[in-house]
């Protein structure tokens, strides 16, 4: 098929369109009364959950450090404070690339604005990356100082072994979880599910954005 | 300019571009039901953009910005915003009759099929060289460097070519 006869059943395809397509002016008058939505109203409930759940177990977590900080053990002390800190950083950035999102502005050039927007939601790893990082102190936080000194050699070298497994796992997962790796395979096990298409589409995205520069 | 006469404005341009609209809904929505949400997607970004609209650009390159970027999001099913909407029970655009084409019906299933395969940034493109949109206006749209949109669409335009030869074989 030749180019101009494309174009020409393009343009019959028009025709036929603008002969078939009736405007219904009332559903567009319903549209510009329509206020712009609050930014709590345009994330989707299980977002919301999830971010609440993250601000309940924070403070929850905060709450322990501060009532127990005089009787509590020094290992629960510092692996709560990490946690804390870890998951508090991880909030935030997600609620300020969700902020940034939500205010970019689509009457801007193609390439320019899904830019913004692809490298914005897949900065989500970064949010990833510092949430697998509290991995380790998960297996510190039951430590006490009585078994250290009296526990039994098998455990404490068993326990050894996991927390160490778990640092050198949360530090590579760290130095690794990037976009220069989205094509390996275990890269692709971790990000795999419903939950991770929009970071997995704003990287494929990114891609195609690199091959227009 | 007073509300009234801004509204009138608004609804007068939206229907003189209803094609440019419903041909990027078509492009990247497979059913009719997510075609229609993101018409009324589109529709409401571009009345929230309104009052910024610069005069120094044509009506189409600016409803192509906005129609364009926000398929593009839309698609990638990210976003919730239209579902939140005050939900329409008709379309802003409704299709009284489907087009029939004949014989050339079968050439622009092909032609469809063809956009729907390729990316996303390729289909903008691609629906623009089908408008006839010059290259100067294709990169206003896009954000890109006329030689860049040129070199694009002869790439775009080879697989096409490609595709309706393989066509032609079976």
């Amino acid at each position: 098929m030749e180019e101009i006869e494309i174009i020409n059943l393009w343009k019959a395809y028009d025709q036929k369109l603008s002969e078939n397509l009736s405007f219904s002016k009332e559903n567009a008058i319903e549209i510009t009364k329509l206020k712009a939505q609050s930014l709590l109203s345009s994330m989707k409930p299980t977002k919301i959950f999830t971010i609440l759940v993250g601000i309940i177990w924070v403070s929850f977590v905060n709450w322990l450090i501060l009532t127990f900080y005089n009787v509590a053990n020094p290992f629960f002390l510092i692996s709560a404070a990490i946690q804390s800190l870890l998951s508090m950083l991880a909030i935030g950035a997600y609620i300020y690339q969700y902020i940034l999102i939500q205010q970019i502005d689509v009457s801007e050039p193609i390439v320019k604005t899904q830019e913004k927007i692809a490298t914005l939601k897949s900065s989500t790893l970064w949010v990833t990356r510092s949430l697998f990082l509290q991995l380790p102190v998960w297996t510190t936080f039951y430590w006490n100082k009585s078994m250290l000194e009296n526990g039994n050699l098998f455990l404490l070298i068993f326990q050894g072994i996991i927390t160490t497994v778990t640092i050198f796992a949360a530090i590579w997962l760290f130095l690794n979880i990037k976009y220069e790796n989205k094509d390996k395979k275990w890269f692709k096990i971790l990000f795999s599910g419903k939950e991770w298409d929009p970071l997995m589409a704003s990287m494929e995205m990114l891609e195609q954005i690199k091959e227009y520069k | 300019m007073s509300i009234q006469d801004k509204n009138n404005l608004f609804l007068a341009v939206i229907e003189r571009h209803k094609g440019i609209l419903y041909k990027v809904a078509n492009s990247y929505c497979k059913g009719d039901e997510d075609r229609k949400d993101l018409i009324q997607e589109i529709v409401f970004q571009l009345w929230k953009s309104f009052e910024k609209y610069d005069e120094t650009h044509q009506y189409s390159t600016w409803i192509y910005r906005i129609a364009l970027n926000v398929a593009i999001s839309f698609y990638r099913k990210e976003s919730t915003r239209t579902k939140i909407l005050n939900p329409l029970s008709e379309g802003i655009f409704n299709l009284s009759d489907s087009p029939s084409f004949d014989e050339k019906e079968s050439n622009l299933t092909t032609l469809q099929q063809f956009i729907a395969e390729l990316k996303d940034l390729d289909k903008a493109l691609m629906l623009l060289y089908l408008e006839e949109k010059s290259y100067k206006e294709m990169a206003e749209i896009m954000g890109l460097s006329e030689s860049n949109v040129a070199t694009k669409i002869a790439r775009i335009k080879l697989k096409l070519k490609e595709k309706f030869s393989q066509l032609k074989n079976y």
